[in-house]
């Protein structure tokens, strides 16, 4: 089992923080403690980068949510990078896939 | 007096630099004198352990003070006429016989051995004994020499272990006993979040199956089938994020959600859209986002056609899958409908179908599609798989469906580490009696 691994960069945007390894029942709470830190402001942008992301389960869709409502009460706005395709396919069960703004790559997240 | 260095002999009273040469000093001088007058006689008497000395058959030959005391004997009853044995219990007698004396004679000593001596009174007396041999000058044993340790405290100090280590079990009976308990509970709480038997519907079978990952953790799948008025019935089937007790409350909270909502507005998406409401007014802003998906759906029997009308709705959930008579089995499409609870206006999307003869709708949760089938985590059953799967089972009536998914889900073995709901509705084929299973 890979463990879990974040990165924080500050971009123009805002922090861009990149996910490696697995996202999930057992240390998904590391990522929500991690962006609970972070201070945005309003108009910043946090852009999550998954591209390095190996697994996600429903705790690391929380996590996701929870990034969001972090954001949502800072006024500043959330996207997702690289998102791997198993993950992209429970976005769109779930209907998230219409709540995150979705890029190709973090710079593309940053420039948008 | 530890002295080092140069310092004068302190205890030369003639040292006219000794600067302890005082009165008090002399008092010290006075009683050490005093003890050194001490006689070796007193001290064999009134030691602090009782002292014995016998001939080699055990009559006793000499003995002191002290231990006369224990005993609460005279000197002349015992001196001659009693042997070492005679002072013990029993038990003691027996345990000098087949183990003090022989390994005594063997080894010429043996120490620390714990027997009880018994006093005039009846009273017993435990005790530590040591023994050594004495020989003449020919190496003949002459006499045997005893000292007798009163282990009245030791006994007690025993004693206390003992009465801990009782404690210590006794304890880790109550937390087994506190733990069977709580699995009771949970199990009964488990128990609440399911319906105990589900309703008979004229000519619709039913039929479900619950696998719990772990009975520790109360699960978060649930279903439901329930009656909404004289002709129709509504069921729902969902998964509530997390594990636990508050993803227990969360799933409590949704399963009567639902029932209430169906009665007052049974359309799926208004029934969702109420569940998101609540759900959203109760845990948005807690910091801790709490969510389920869940599919909700009403049966419409028509007696004369036979055919039974499903409206669904999904927020976030798998899509169903329909098998037909013949065998062939797809998704009903439910697009874009998002999880419930975590959005203010969450999108819900509708489907609907008509069920013949022979057709089954079964529903299910993410643990049966997300099982693993490698020893990769990303190595998962998934949904081509399990619209094969079930294809195979065209034409068979629910509760055989439900049971070839159950075999297929013990079939997983570790590989199913989550709670996994299934609720298959049908109308069995002519040629198959009908049944509602559990």
């Amino acid at each position: 089992m890979s463990p879990l691994k974040i990165t924080t960069r500050d971009a123009p945007t805002g922090p861009v923080l990149e996910i490696f390894g697995e996202l999930d029942y057992a240390n998904a709470g590391e990522l929500r403690e991690r962006i609970a830190a972070l201070t945005l402001q309003p108009g910043q942008r946090l852009v999550l980068d998954l591209g390095g992301m190996q697994f996600c389960d429903s705790s690391g869709i929380t996590a996701l949510i929870a990034a969001r409502s972090h954001v949502q009460a800072a006024r500043a706005d959330i996207a997702l990078a690289a998102v791997p395709a198993n993950t992209l396919r429970i976005l769109r069960i779930v209907g998230l896939d219409q709540i995150f703004a979705l890029h190709p790559d973090s710079d593309t997240a940053i420039r948008s | 007096m530890c002295r080092t260095g140069q310092q004068p002999d302190p205890h030369d009273p003639y040292d006219p630099h000794d600067p302890h040469d005082t009165g008090d000093d002399k008092a010290a001088d006075a009683a050490f004198a005093a003890l050194l007058e001490d006689s070796a006689e007193e001290l064999y008497e009134n030691a602090p352990c009782g002292y014995l000395s016998t001939l080699m058959d055990g009559t006793i030959a000499k003995i002191n003070a002290t231990l006369l005391g224990w005993l609460d004997m005279e000197r002349e009853a015992v001196v001659g006429r009693m042997r070492f044995t005679d002072l013990l219990t029993v038990g003691g007698k027996l345990y000098h016989e087949t183990h003090f004396a022989p390994l005594l004679r063997m080894q010429g000593e043996i120490s620390g051995i714990a027997l009880e001596i018994k006093r005039t009174d009846g009273d017993r007396i435990p005790v530590l004994v040591s023994s050594v041999v004495k020989r003449g000058g020919d190496g003949e044993p002459l006499l045997i020499r005893t000292t007798v340790f009163d282990a009245r405290d030791r006994r007690a100090y025993e004693e206390e272990l003992l009465r801990g280590r009782r404690a210590a079990e006794a304890a880790r009976g109550q937390a087994e006993a506190d733990r069977a308990r709580l699995q009771d509970a949970l199990a009964v709480l488990q128990q609440s979040l399911l319906p105990d038997t589900l309703p008979s519907i004229p000519g619709v079978e039913t039929a479900t199956h619950y696998h719990t990952a772990s009975p520790d953790r109360l699960g978060g799948d649930f279903y439901d089938v329930f009656p909404l008025d004289g002709r129709r019935f509504a069921f729902f089937l969902g998964d509530v994020c997390g594990k636990g007790p508050k993803a227990a409350a969360l799933t409590s909270l949704t399963r009567y959600t639902l029932r209430a909502a169906a009665l007052h507005d049974p359309d799926p998406v208004a029934a969702l859209t109420t569940l998101n409401k609540v759900l959203h007014e109760r845990y948005a802003g807690s910091g801790d986002p709490r969510y389920c998906t869940a599919v909700f759906g009403t049966l419409d029997p028509d007696p004369a056609t036979g055919q039974l009308t499903v409206h669904l709705a999904s927020g976030g959930h798998p899509p169903v899958i329909v098998l037909r008579a013949d065998g062939t089995a797809c998704f009903l499409p439910t697009p874009g409908g998002q999880l419930v609870g975590v959005l203010p206006s969450a999108r819900f999307t509708p489907a609907t179908t008509v069920l013949a003869p022979g057709d089954t709708l079964l529903l299910y949760t993410d643990g049966l599609t997300e099982a693993r089938t490698g020893p990769d985590r990303t190595s998962l059953y998934g949904d081509e798989a399990l619209l094969a799967f079930t294809a195979g089972h065209g034409g068979k009536p629910p509760h055989a469906l439900i049971k070839a998914l159950t075999g297929l889900l013990d079939s997983f073995g570790d590989g199913l580490d989550d709670d996994t709901a299934l609720l298959a509705l049908g109308i069995p084929a002519a040629d198959h009696p009908m049944r509602n299973t559990r």
